[in-house]
């Protein structure tokens, strides 16, 4: 099958600032693709790119196999909602919704239909004759999508379509726009510098920094393999605990933590080699028994309710989390446990991961 | 701020439109007045009977129409020209952002200071080879857009920068070329800004004076700007004629001002806050 879009060795440049470099990146049918990463590390560039906002300084960008390099956007057939959502000020909603249809020559008859069929399925059919300034946050969002799906293009690009509304809406519209896009089986690629929104909707996720893909899969792969310190930090929250250590070459690394304590790695290596140790807050496990490895002082505590953050004291700082609440108080010293099979490793020096 | 400031400040501001608004008044006074009591010792700050006779007189003695015509027909002309590619130079200067429209826009605010009196001489010399002087009317036009086309731009280009470029895009994506998106989304977005512009634009051209008493030199040709100026001859002035005159000539520029005078300050002032 040909992939919907795809990008290969793909460059931007603006004036000598190299803003995308070596991007290759290939979108199946249907699939949701979430690109990620901090602010300015180039993800609206890539999602403008692919639009045809912005024109790709080299390599090659596919839309259903046919090289679009030098095609306006209007002539890629993409739908893409914006953050700021871009309706246009001066029409209805209805004609906002339907202003691709429009400019396609599609009958009044039909788009009068199409408006009524989508205002039904974003939930904003009483709402049709107003003016965009007329509407909530929320609702503007929802024209925005609906403005994206009322046609069929070959694919639904989306610039941090979530970002401007609050929490908890956010939390909904996540699964709704997850939803609509399994409906009508779309393609689509969604900008985001939340990861959360990213591991929970995605069914591929690329990491971006500084205009470099650092990893792209599966979210639970990025989770569980993350190639680099930078994936590692990045995917996860709370994010994970980097500690110094050295390799006792036993199958064992000694943590540069008071007391010096050892846990368990599936790699041999040499002895003495530097190393970070990463460790996710969540497999971390409080236990007062004796026999557990790492011995800390609790320093702070924040309860959530659902979930208790402990941060032990002294440099470095490490993060645990546990479920529920906790009767554990700042200045406790308590044993940490590492669940089996969660320490990662990385080069101190280049961030890769290490793999025994 | 507290009242009191408040009240000086605005006591302040009706003396100086006092002060300003009282040649207007004069104005219309006068051409009401009979000759002799324009001299009257002391003044009549009103009319005794409006001598509304002097307006019928005047209609037909002066060619009002013929110079009323002119006038409107060079301020068609440079409104025409100057909206025409203005507003693309504008959108440009408000779209694109480097060091050459830097440049361009610092060029296009110079050329706002110079003068007309300054400027008349060269462009007289230049139209005069051109052969244009044939067409004084069509000369006086082009003169006359040269000095509002960079205070048309300026303005245009505000209006156009309160559009958000994301409008565009969202066209752009949406199926419009770059002209459509122009002119579906970023015109009638920008339409107040330009609109209110091109009429101050306009306002300019029906007023202008020293250009067209420069080029123009055939009476009939003339605007009623110079055609006033008929009546003001060395030894006896006709002063009831001329205020008569003024009247009638300012009075439908004032009537757009007022009617329109909300719309103006919105248009001015679009892009300062928000
Ligand atoms: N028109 C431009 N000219 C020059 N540099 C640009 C231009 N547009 C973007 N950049 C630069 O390219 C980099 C990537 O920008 P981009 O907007 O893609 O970031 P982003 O990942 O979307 O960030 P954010 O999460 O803040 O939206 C930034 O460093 C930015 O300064
Ligand atoms: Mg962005």
């Amino acid at each position: 099958m040909t992939p919907q879009i795809e990008l290969v060795d793909v460059q931007k440049h603006y004036g000598s600032f190299h803003a995308l470099k070596d991007i290759n990146l290939t979108v199946p049918k249907g699939q949701f693709v979430a690109l990620v990463g901090p602010s300015g590390c180039g993800k609206s560039t890539l999602l403008r790119s692919i639009a045809g906002l912005e024109r790709i300084s080299g390599g090659t960008l596919r839309i259903e196999a046919q090289v679009v390099n030098d095609l306006p956007p209007r002539k890629r057939d993409l739908a893409m909602v914006f953050q700021s959502y871009a309706l246009y000020p001066h029409m209805s909603v209805r004609d906002n919704l339907t202003y691709a249809l429009r400019l396609n020559g599609v009958s009044k008859a039909e788009r009068a239909k199409a408006a009524e069929e989508v205002a039904g399925v974003i939930g904003l059919e009483d709402l049709l004759d107003r003016k965009p300034r007329e509407l909530s946050g929320g609702q503007r969002q929802r024209v925005a999508m609906g403005r994206a799906i009322i046609r069929e293009p070959k694919a639904f690009l989306f610039d941090e379509p979530l970002s401007n509304l609050d929490a908890a809406l956010r939390v909904r519209m996540r699964k709704e726009v997850r939803a609509l896009h399994d409906r009508i089986g779309a393609t689509s690629v969604y900008v985001t510098h939340d990861q959360i929104e990213a591991m929970t909707m995605a069914d591929h996720v690329v990491v971006l920094r500084a205009g470099v893909i650092e990893q792209q899969g599966a979210p639970m792969e990025l989770y569980d393999r993350p190639a680099n310190r930078f994936v590692a930090g990045f995917i996860g929250s709370p994010a994970m605990n980097f500690v110094p250590g050295a390799l006792t070459g036993a199958g064992t690394v000694r943590l540069e933590l008071p007391g010096s304590p050892e846990i368990g790695v599936e790699m041999g290596g040499e002895a003495g080699r530097a190393v970070t140790v990463g460790l996710r807050p969540e497999h971390l496990i409080v236990g007062r028994e004796e026999g557990a490895k790492i011995p800390v002082t609790i320093g702070a505590v924040e309860q959530t309710g659902s979930s208790c953050y402990l941060f032990t004291e002294g440099d470095p700082e490490v993060l645990v989390t546990t479920e529920g609440t906790s009767a554990i108080r700042a200045g406790d010293a308590v044993s940490l446990h590492v669940a089996p099979g969660h320490v990662h490793l990385f080069d101190p020096k280049t961030g890769l991961t290490l793999r025994g | 701020m507290s009242a009191l400031t408040n009240r000086l400040m605005l006591a302040a501001a009706l003396a100086l439109a006092a002060i300003y608004l009282f040649p207007l008044y004069w104005m219309y006074v006068t051409s009401l007045k009979t000759q002799s009591s324009i001299f009257a010792v002391p003044p009549e700050f009103l009319p005794g009977t409006p001598q509304w006779q002097n307006y019928v007189t005047i209609w037909e003695l002066a060619n009002i129409p013929r110079f009323m015509g002119n006038s409107l027909f060079i301020a068609v002309g440079v409104t025409a020209i100057t909206g025409l590619f203005g507003a693309g130079c504008a959108y440009v200067l408000a779209r694109y952002r480097n060091v050459w429209i830097d440049a361009a826009l610092f060029t296009i605010l110079m050329l706002q200071v110079l003068p007309p009196s300054l400027m008349v001489t060269p462009i007289f010399v230049g139209f005069s080879w051109a052969g244009l002087l044939e067409y004084p009317r069509i000369a006086a036009i082009l003169a006359i857009s040269a000095k509002t086309m960079p205070f048309f731009v300026i303005l245009c280009r505000a209006a156009f920068m309160t559009v958000p470029r994301e409008l565009e895009e969202a066209a752009l994506v949406d199926g419009n070329s770059r002209a459509g998106a122009f002119f579906m989304i970023v015109l009638p977005l920008a339409r107040n800004g330009i609109l209110i512009s091109a009429l101050l634009v306009f306002m300019q051209g029906f007023g202008e004076y020293v250009y067209s008493a420069s080029i123009i030199a055939d009476n009939r040709l003339q605007p009623a700007s110079i055609g006033m100026t008929n009546y003001l001859q060395p030894n006896q002035v006709n002063w009831n004629a001329i205020m008569a005159f003024a009247a009638t000539y300012v009075t439908p520029i004032l009537a757009a001002f007022v009617l329109l005078q909300r719309q103006i300050v919105n248009g001015l002032t679009a892009g300062a806050l928000k």
